[in-house]
């Protein structure tokens, strides 16, 4: 396809190593310069980026956790009013869930993703780059709004008719529903680049059954992404358009339906909890097999758990809305699905414990935070079993029972994963090692803290303390406990600052780590840390699950890639056989105008129903920029 | 070496933009919050409203501007206005904002003017031909709210902030359509509907 009439043969067969080198990093480098750096498509770069931004986000949203606590820690506390402590819960909980936990989540798969296959750049990068500047944007405007007092204050589900036209005045609420959108949009746009990276860009011969568990659970958070923000995207525009342009999509006097909203956000809200634990499923699977020396037990049927999880989780959105009102056959059913999601759940576990139990396991700091996850995860993982039921659902709903299940699961779920996967891949990402002695007492005091802070509230739901309130009478029988709660958050603070002067002192001056510290066993570890910046010097072959152990010699590779321009090896979707070279597109800045226009237009419209107008002219510049033919080799395909 | 020191470059910028944002959270908690119990200072000013010996137009008390005009600039105020409309009965005699025995506030025709002022004062006070006088059964500070809302209804062109509409059957545009600025554009004459006696 590319005109084979160059006066060189510039393609890596015949290249030295040394050259070779020179040759890619002249060709893949990004440049340096703000120019460079606001330009840049590089998987690595941006991933970082993203993993940072979201940390941020995740200090920011801990702030207001202990800034809640404080107020809570007696009766009758005058530190925060009601008003403010409507938007405090709102802003952690949207943060949480919308800025840091699908997005980390995502980050880490744009920087591994690629490089477990054995790609040079993730599919579709300025796409990529796209999708960090509306996600910089989004949490923006969601944390400038909070700053100037205009911080969304209706639960971070906004039910209607709460945040709806009639009751929930000003901008707030558009805040919120709008910041969805920019947060929707980058999340749809990293999960059509991993799905078409997964399954067209692998190495060849990574056949479908030898992809590393990461890349499967993302390949199916993807879908689950794809599948499942469709539905909030459509229930916050009709939010936004309620409160703005008075249509009634909400409002049962005109037609319209208030458990459409329910069902709606439900629909992506419970899957949305499955798009944040299956790449931590991921995680914990890479983490085990490490540590323990072995390939993880049950490979097929870890596989076959993550998709039934994701097909499980289209299924029990209604568990949510136990107390809404709805036929008893509808609660019945959902019952059931609810408590049938342990099934897969359970597999899971079953397969990490075989393969400690069959395995030699090593105690590393990332692997304390994997057990760590289990002993949370499972605690979580029953309390869920007891809420899907209707009886008892019925007496914890809006209670902190509900309150200490969903960060058992999120928290052990999630973050503690999450935190593993930090320690573990940080010296691949940075290229130095992280400090053991300080990541042992950083779990200590996490995993310490965070049951000592969320376990109690279980018992302050059973005594009747509900979500949300922003402080209670001395004569309730909370205090004691309450007070208890707040000093322990104390200790999970200091767990998390500990974590994070780790990682700080460590990126500036740790010690230097070699590309396979951990002896692990997936493709990543076969470059350089931090990998170079067309990752791989010539594409890796692979012929197993765990090609640095089969190959303990060298690695099989490919030739025949061009070096002068950037370019990778398309392979076909289930045996990987090599099918084409394929260019992958260079830097450039339309990405970032495309954001900014987009953000425009977004934000302009929560004010003026003209800007969709108006904003797409912008827009649609931008675009045009965007995809206008360069006429370089770099647009031949 | 070198990648550390950018390494270290991004971290400090990481950390100035954290700083930068934590500094924006400060000034955010240091700002006048949404008050949903205002100064007792400030409410006992709200009735010291000069009016003009005719009883239509004069000036609000200083604090109303000190506190940038409250009443007619903050969604939620306005909001609290258009829940007092209906408790209070107004649209027994005003409907919708149309009229009915009373006079409407959407075609743009204020009897008294449309300063909030006059507002007030028919509301706080009564007015000849049935207007009753509300200063006995609201605070001065609901007065202001509800005012503050009649006079969205018939406002003469779209606010920023605005009541949306009621999630309710739909009878008229909603108070953030600016429902009376068409009728302005056609000229007051033709549209002035008949107001009953006048005062």
């Amino acid at each position: 396809m590319t005109p084979l009439d160059n006066v060189a043969d510039l393609r890596d067969t015949d290249l030295n190593d040394v050259e070779l080198d020179r040759r890619l990093a002249s060709t893949w480098a990004t440049p340096k310069g703000v120019w460079g750096a606001l330009s840049t498509v590089d998987h690595k770069i941006i991933g970082r980026r993203y993993i940072i931004t979201a940390f941020v986000f995740l200090a920011l949203g801990g702030i207001l956790s202990l800034a809640m606590r404080l107020q809570l820690a007696q009766p009758e506390a005058r530190f925060i009013g009601p008003d403010r402590y409507n938007q405090i819960f709102t802003m952690h909980g949207t943060n949480m869930m919308f800025l840091f936990a699908v997005p980390v989540m995502e980050a880490m798969a744009v920087y591994l993703v690629p490089l477990m296959v054995g790609t040079r750049n993730i599919a579709f990068p300025r796409l990529n780059a796209f999708s960090y500047w509306m996600y910089l944007a989004g949490g923006l405007l969601l944390w400038i709004a909070f700053a100037i007092d205009t911080g969304p204050d209706v639960g971070w589900f906004a039910d209607v008719p709460l945040s709806g036209p009639q009751y929930a005045a000003g901008k707030r609420a558009d805040i919120w529903a709008q910041m969805i959108t920019f947060t929707e949009v980058s999340a749809l746009a990293v999960a059509v680049e991993l799905v078409v990276t997964v399954f067209k860009q692998r190495a060849p011969g990574m056949s479908l059954d030898q992809i590393p568990l990461f890349v499967w659970s993302m390949l199916v958070t993807s879908f689950l992404i794809i599948m499942a923000m469709p539905a909030i995207m459509i229930a916050s525009t009709a939010l936004i358009l309620d409160r703005l342009v008075g249509t009634q999509f909400f409002n049962p006097a005109e037609g319209g339906d208030v458990l459409l909203w329910q069902h709606l956000f439900w629909f992506f809200g419970h899957p949305e909890v499955y798009i944040i634990f299956l790449p931590a499923v991921g995680m914990v699977s890479t983490i085990v097999a490490t540590f323990t020396r072995r390939p993880v037990f049950g490979y097929l049927g870890m596989v076959m758990a993550l998709i039934a999880t994701g097909i499980l989780a289209f299924g029990l959105w209604v568990h949510h809305m136990f107390v809404a009102g709805l036929p008893r056959l509808g609660e019945s059913f959902f019952t059931a699905s609810s408590m049938a999601i342990a099934i897969p759940s359970g597999l899971q576990i079953f397969c990490w414990l075989a393969t400690i139990w069959a395995g030699r396991p090593v105690f590393k700091t990332p692997f304390l935070f994997v057990i760590g996850f289990m002993v949370i995860f499972v605690i979580g993982g029953m309390t869920g079993v007891m809420v899907a039921s209707v009886p008892f659902d019925t007496q914890v709903h809006d209670t902190y029972f509900v309150v200490a299940h969903f960060h058992y699961v999120l928290v052990g779920g999630a973050v503690f994963p999450l935190l593993g996967a930090i320690y573990y891949w940080f010296p691949k990402i940075t290229g130095r090692m992280m400090n053991e002695t300080i990541g042992r007492w950083a779990f200590g005091l996490i995993f310490t803290g965070f049951n000592l802070t969320f376990f109690p509230m279980h018992i302050l739901g059973l005594q009747g303390m509900p979500r949300r309130i922003y402080t209670y009478q001395p004569e309730m029988p909370w205090s004691g406990l309450n007070m208890f709660v707040s000093l322990s958050a104390v200790i999970l603070a200091a767990g998390f600052l500990l974590f994070f002067i780790d990682a700080i002192r460590s990126a500036l001056s740790g010690p230097v780590a070699p590309a396979n510290p951990w002896c692990a066993s997936t493709l990543e570890w076969a470059t350089s840390s931090p990998p170079p910046a067309y990752n791989f010097s010539r594409m890796p072959v692979v012929g197993s699950l765990e090609p640095l152990v089969d190959n303990s010699g060298a690695l099989p590779v490919a030739s025949g890639l061009f070096v002068d321009r950037r370019e990778l090896v398309v392979t076909s979707v289930v045996g990987a056989l090599p099918e084409a070279r394929e260019s992958s597109p260079g830097d450039s800045i339309w990405p970032l105008w495309s954001a900014l226009a987009t953000t425009v237009l977004l934000i302009w419209s929560i004010f003026t129903p003209w800007a969709v107008v108006w904003g797409s002219v912008p827009l649609a510049i931008a675009l045009t920029g965007w995809f206008w033919p360069k006429g370089t080799k770099e647009d031949d395909a | 070496m070198v990648r550390g020191r950018t390494l270290a470059n991004r971290l400090l910028l990481t950390s100035a933009l954290l700083a930068l944002t934590v500094g924006c959270g400060f000034l955010g908690w240091m700002r006048q919050p949404r008050e949903l119990r205002t100064n007792p200072p400030v409410l006992a000013d709200l009735s010291r409203f000069r009016l003009m010996s005719n009883g239509i137009g004069g000036a609000p008390p200083e604090s109303y501007f000190a506190e940038a005009e409250p009443y007619e600039n903050d969604a939620y105020n306005l909001s609290q206005g258009k829940r007092l409309y209906t408790w209070f009965g107004c649209a027994a005699c005003h409907g919708d904002g149309r009229g009915a025995a009373g006079p409407s506030f959407l075609d743009g025709w204020w009897l008294y003017g449309p300063e909030m002022v006059s507002i007030v004062a028919s509301i706080r006070d009564g007015r000849p031909h049935g207007m009753p006088a509300f200063r006995d059964r609201m605070t001065i500070e609901q007065i202001w709210q509800l005012a503050g809302y009649v006079q969205t209804i018939g406002a003469y062109s779209a606010k920023v902030a605005a009541t949306g509409r009621n999630d309710g059957p739909q009878t008229r545009p909603s108070e953030n359509r600016a429902p009376a600025v068409m009728l302005f554009e056609e000229g007051p004459v033709g549209v002035n509907p008949d107001q009953g006696p006048s005062p």
